[in-house]
């Protein structure tokens, strides 16, 4: 290794400091609580008018698709999935970043996870809401998806416990669940500070109901801390479980480019760095809006970078495993499928993918590149619409080409595809200002107990029990 | 600056002779077997060979890649525990002399060597630019001394902090093991690839290398608590480590075997659900006769009993514990490795006998023995590294 | 306490002396002091769980993973239970050609349901069971002491229900500790004895305007949603439907005749119907009495002819009445009738006494019953050289 410049020299004897400033305890509850206690400014406003339109375009789409039936979209036969399934698996994707960094940071141990861990965690709950749309609407008559639960048809038919569609509604919807419950239980201490900052006798009521009573109380700390590590232990591999279980709904098939054996850790990597990039997008303004630098320091930013840049490589292997393996298998048809990916009909979505995917965040090696606000952000735009064009070249490519060259058929999405797709963005930022305003977004409890001094020196080899 | 003042310096390059003794031993006896194994049946020895060389490279740069990942993620906790990995690693430039006499073997375990096999299978003929016996010679040689090369070069500047105290060494190799992890997963992929997957030619599985990764780390790690507590335990490691050290130890260890197990199942499940000939040909063998027992009893001594065995919090801090689960995922490892390579030996049934023997014999030997000489001419523990003291401060 | 509830005064009731501490140091000291001193009954409070404080009260090892582990094992195997039931007992079906019982398929449902019921039944566990929460009349609530310790500082509470409680010298102990702000709390009786009655008149009212409103909806969507589109589930679409009018064609139907010349797939013109006499001589048994053919004439011959004819052809009508008794088909002229003549009678009936079975039997399974009659009206008569 040649001798570069490495920039800042750095002292790893001593652990960098997590909050920067040493703030005292009860600013960062000021800092946190602002955007709570004061009314939003015209910026919010503009803002939430923006989303608002995207989810209003939405609705008009969807609301088109439910009165004349999916045809209003492009899909056809083969291509029986597009931007529906597309969408889904994005915004699921999405949502694992939250889990991750709130449950698999937390069992490393990685204490910078508490500035951002509410925050993404309130992103996971949202975009799996969005997700959780797209299986629904893709039935054309969303009320019909009640015969997706084990209950029998009148035929005493049960539902198909072998099909990865049912697979999918037990994953997501328990991960819905236990996201939600890991998210409200890290709530509580806040819901109760702001109970107690409050003057408002309206919120007041409402923070107490919601905080449920709590009290800050050692003993009740004791067994909720223990809830904590068990949650995160739950929810941890639930991250793997499902995407790997999303996964399934492709790789189970016998389709080429879909049955590989490398989809299902492939398929949470890739999870984790959609989500990587969604999180980073909105940290970046959220920090800059609500002048919260101090918490969410440059080295979170550039610790999230490197997390980014490991997963966009394991992203990376599986797009150098699949073309090899098509290849060694000598299956012509798979190895058909890896040359129209990159030379067919989606050629440049293919291409654009890589690059966004592949290439871009290669950048992340870089100290400077980590540490440029600017090019973060821009880079993490790039990563979501890679990763959204990754669903998007999967699920396409696979079933434009038919088995038949008779039933092969081009895709082209519609207007009403967009407008469904761009109103679950509306829907997704819609929640998101709303929450910013609405409770505390980041954790201060945590955020208290990760500051300088914030817990008694340990004597060396103390043991635990 | 300073050693760091809990660091015993008596102990520092003192490993008890018993694990120089028992590795020895147990080198001797695995030679001696493995002779006798060629002697009686050659064929089956040599896949016994290659059980030994997967199980002592995968032990090797599982070892270097926990170092390297220590790097990469600056993690503090396992500063003081770093150097019984570097020291599993320092087998991976011996692992040339388990490999040469496959080389020249290859004719007998390896089908896709005989000239007919593409004629018998034409659709096989679009691998021979990969599987042929130079090029797999050539990739041998490259992965090989590619860890090799990473091996001395992270470990010398980690020796060399000890003297120099330099910082900017740690700094070199966090872009070193940066660098290194790509490295890694691109040639423990090729060597999957051809000493495992391709003993079944016409089988493929893209995950397939991530499975024999979870295994491989999963053993290393293994290896090293039991050296890590067993000395710690006596007070012959050079510094206290706390329960807090175990616990994460363990912590690990379990990850890993839920890790192993989920990249196995997934591999098993799209395999089975597709139900292709080309696919399921690797999992008939395994699921029928005897060898059926032998994959249930996989997932039970890989995963469902150490599961359990460690699933609470006090067991990942108890050292009996630690000890005997590690060891349990020594020989769970093995029976991993056996369950790969022997049914394409033997389709029909399982089989044991000298050549079993001698991997499991050899195997820990070569470990152990390599372990030791290159413990007791090195520091137990990174004197000069600048996380030791923050290290040994570690609490959960 | 029913007799304070009464007096109009709230009774004030000392719940413990609280101390506040700028420094987790301090309280941790603090902590050690007071479990020195035996006191059992107190807490400390904390903005965020401090570290080492759980050690210095000498708390117990949480056991709520018990919880979890216990429950999540429950769920997998309920999932497993209710998957071999429902396809395997219940209704057997098979799928893509997997076993009934196909285990790997429920491994991603098993691991799902152990970590539903797990984390669903820890969070319960600990905020009903461990933490009695919900509870929002707590005594310390809306103090300042808990409106400190939510945001920086350390608080202890030494309750009055300790044995050695004693407020002077408790007050005492915590300020030589060095706390700050030492105070008595107070709570009234009241607060804590406040039960909702159930005959509320507000709830009795909200249950009712709810089940007004479920009714109006559930009547809605039943009745008049569910007719109009979308919710009609694709009963109305734009295609004609038969016996409709199209304004389309010139003769106002929307059902057209074949083209001319053409006929339906799988059917065969047939020239003789209700020519019996061009039916016997023209028309002959086309398919050979192979065992496929006589089990199939036997089935239908079963199926729709014997419940008049009787099983053996004999005319032994099972009606009892209800229908004409037909004749018995041993009879001679029956027996040398040709089989011209039964495919006729089967296909338009006869005398408008015996219906047409033109729809019900296909032409092949026709033919395949009068091999059927054949073969009975044979066994009724034997002859010799008809038994081998």
């Amino acid at each position: 290794m040649s001798e570069v410049s490495y920039g800042e020299v750095i002292d790893y004897t001593k652990a960098p400091p997590l909050v920067q400033g040493n703030p005292s305890l009860a600013t960062i509850d000021d800092s946190i609580a602002r955007p709570m206690e004061k009314l939003p400014n015209k910026k919010f406003f503009m803002a939430l008018s923006i989303t608002l339109t995207m989810l209003l375009i939405g609705a008009v789409a969807l609301a088109y698709t439910f009165y004349y039936g999916i045809g209003m979209w492009g899909n056809n036969i083969p291509v029986g999935w597009a931007f529906d399934i597309t969408n889904f698996v994005f915004w699921i994707g999405i949502g694992h970043a939250g889990t991750l960094i709130s449950a698999v940071l937390f069992l490393f141990r990685q204490r910078w996870r508490t500035a951002i861990a509410r925050f993404a965690e309130a992103m996971t709950i949202f975009a799996v809401m969005c997700a959780g749309l797209f299986p629904l609407i893709h039935l054309g008559r969303p009320w019909y998806a009640a015969f997706i639960f084990p209950v029998p048809t009148q035929h005493g038919v049960w539902i198909n416990w072998n099909s990865p569609l049912v697979w999918d509604v037990f994953a997501v919807s328990t991960y819905f669940t236990v996201s939600l419950m890991f998210w409200y239980i890290g709530l509580i201490p806040d819901l109760a500070t702001m109970r107690d900052r409050t003057t408002n006798k309206f919120k007041k009521m409402i923070y107490s109901v919601l905080s449920l009573g709590w009290r800050f109380s050692n003993k009740h700390w004791q067994h909720y801390e223990k809830v904590y590590v068990i949650l995160a232990g739950l929810a941890t591999p639930l991250v793997l479980s499902v995407h790997s279980i999303v996964s399934f709904d492709f790789a189970v098939s016998i389709l080429p480019g879909w049955h590989t054996t490398i989809f299902p850790p492939y398929f949470v990597a890739g999870a984790i760095f959609s989500g990587f990039g969604m999180v980073m997008t909105v940290l970046i303004l959220v920090r800059k809006i609500f002048n919260l630098e101090y918490i969410i320091t440059m080295d979170h930013l550039d610790k999230m970078a490197k997390v980014t840049l490991l997963v966009s490589m394991m992203v990376s292997y599986a797009y150098l495993m699949e073309p090899f393996i098509a290849w060694y298998s000598g299956d012509p048809v798979d190895w058909y499928l890896v040359l129209m990916r990159a030379t067919g009909h989606y050629a440049v979505g293919f291409w654009v993918m890589v690059a966004c995917n592949v290439f871009i965040p290669q950048l992340f090696w870089f100290r400077k590149v980590r540490r440029n606000v600017v090019v973060l952000f821009i880079i993490s735009l790039l990563i979501n619409v890679g990763m959204w064009l990754e669903r998007y070249i999967i699920i396409v490519t696979s079933l434009y080409r038919d088995f038949l060259p008779s039933s092969w058929h081009i895709y082209v999405p519609t207007i009403t595809d967009f407008g469904i797709l761009i109103g679950s963005f509306g829907l997704f930022f819609t929640l998101v200002l709303l929450f910013s305003r609405a409770l505390p977004v980041i954790a201060m409890s945590e955020v208290k107990g990760v500051t300088e001094g914030a817990h008694p020196s340990h004597q060396i080899g103390a043991e635990h029990e | 600056m300073t050693t760091p003042q809990n660091v015993d310096t008596n102990k520092l390059k003192n490993l008890p002779h018993s694990y120089a003794r028992t590795g020895w031993v147990l080198l001797t006896i695995g030679i001696v077997l493995t002779v006798l194994s060629f002697a009686f049946n050659p064929k089956h020895a040599s896949f016994g060979l290659i059980m030994t060389l997967t199980y002592v490279g995968g032990v090797g740069i599982g070892g270097l890649f926990w170092v390297g990942v220590e790097y990469v993620s600056s993690a503090v906790w396992s500063t003081a525990m770093r150097r019984p990995f570097e020291f599993l690693a320092s087998v991976i430039p011996y692992l040339i002399l388990l490999a040469l006499p496959l080389l020249f073997k290859m004719r007998t375990v390896f089908e896709w060597t005989h000239l007919n096999y593409f004629k018998d299978d034409p659709a096989m003929i679009v691998k021979a630019p990969y599987l042929n016996v130079p090029f797999f010679v050539v990739r041998t040689v490259v992965v090989l001394a590619v860890w090799a090369l990473f091996y001395f070069l992270i470990v010398k500047n980690s020796r060399r902090q000890d003297e120099t105290r330099d910082q900017s060494l740690t700094t070199r190799n966090i872009k070193l093991s940066a660098g290194f992890m790509p490295v890694f997963a691109v040639t423990l992929t090729i060597f999957s690839i051809d000493w495992l997957m391709s003993l079944t030619p016409s089988w493929f599985s893209t995950i397939f290398a991530v499975y024999v990764f979870a295994g491989s780390v999963l053993a290393a790690m293994a290896f090293a608590t039991i050296i890590i507590v067993l000395l710690n335990e006596k007070g012959q490691f050079p510094v206290k480590l706390s329960r807090d050290h175990y616990y994460n130890l363990g912590a690990f260890l379990f990850a890993f075997i839920v890790f192993w197990a989920y990249i196995g199942f997934s591999q098993f499940i799209l395999q089975w659900y597709g139900n292709l000939r080309e696919e399921t040909m690797y999992y008939i063998p395994r699921m029928h006769g005897s060898w059926a027992v032998v994959s249930v009893a996989l997932a039970l001594v890989e995963f469902v009993i150490p599961f359990f065995m460690l699933v609470t919090k006090p067991a990942k801090m108890d050292p009996k514990r630690l000890v005997f689960v590690s060891v349990w995922l020594l020989f769970a490892h093995a029976l991993d490795i056996y369950w790969m390579v022997m049914p394409v030996y033997s389709s029909g049934g399982t089989v044991f006998g000298i050549t079993e023997l001698a991997f499991l014999v050899l195997s820990i030997g070569i470990i152990l023995t390599v372990f030791s000489t290159t413990a007791r001419r090195n520091n137990m523990v990174p004197v000069g590294d600048p996380k030791l003291q923050r290290g040994l401060e570690f609490h959960l | 306490m029913s007799e304070m509830k009464k007096t109009s005064q709230a009774v004030r009731r000392l719940y413990g002396v609280t101390a506040l501490f700028d420094r987790p140091e301090r309280l941790l000291h603090a902590v050690g002091e007071v479990v020195k001193q035996g006191i059992k009954s107190y807490d400390a409070y904390t903005p965020y769980p401090v570290h080492g404080l759980d050690t210095k009260m000498k708390l117990k090892r949480s056991m709520i993973g018990a919880v979890t582990l216990v429950v999540g094992l429950t769920g997998a195997s309920l999932l497993l239970l209710f998957t071999w039931w429902t396809n395997s007992i219940d209704y057997p079906l098979v799928i893509g050609g997997k076993p009934l019982f196909s285990w790997p398929s429920y491994v991603p449902l098993m691991f799902e349901m152990t970590v539903l019921f797990g984390a669903v039944s820890t969070v319960t566990a600990l905020l009903v069971i461990w933490l009695n929460l919900p509870r929002n009349s707590h005594p310390l609530h809306d103090t300042d002491f808990m409106k400190k310790v939510s945001n920086d500082r350390f608080g202890i509470c030494i309750e009055a229900t300790d044995p050695q409680f004693d407020e002077r010298s408790v007050k005492a102990l915590l300020e030589k500790l060095g706390g700050a702000s030492v105070e008595a709390v107070y709570y009234e009786e009241r607060e804590l004895t406040l039960r909702e009655t159930i005959l509320d008149p507000k709830f009795i009212g909200a249950i009712v305007v709810v089940a007004v409103l479920t009714s109006g909806a559930a009547y809605f969507g039943f009745n008049k949603m569910n007719l109009i589109r979308p919710w009609n589930s694709l009963t109305v679409q734009d295609k004609v439907l038969p016996e409709t009018q199209s304004a389309f064609y010139a003769d106002g139907f929307a059902m057209r005749p074949p083209v001319k010349g053409t006929v339906a797939r799988g059917q065969m013109p047939y020239r003789y119907a209700s020519d019996i006499p061009g039916a016997e001589k023209y028309m002959k048994n086309p398919i050979l009495p192979t065992k496929h053919v006589m089990e199939l004439g036997q089935r239908d011959f079963n199926t729709y002819c014997s419940p008049c004819h009787g099983y053996f052809a004999d005319g032994q009508s099972r009606l009892q009445g209800q229908f004409p008794v037909p004749p018995s088909l041993h009879i001679d002229s029956l027996v040398t009738a040709p089989d011209g003549l039964y495919y006729e009678v089967i296909t338009n009936g006869y005398q408008g006494v015996m219906p047409s079975y033109e729809r019900q039997i296909p032409r092949d399974e026709r033919w395949a019953i009068i091999w059927y009659i054949r073969a009975l009206q044979k066994a009724q008569s034997p002859e010799v050289a008809n038994v081998k």
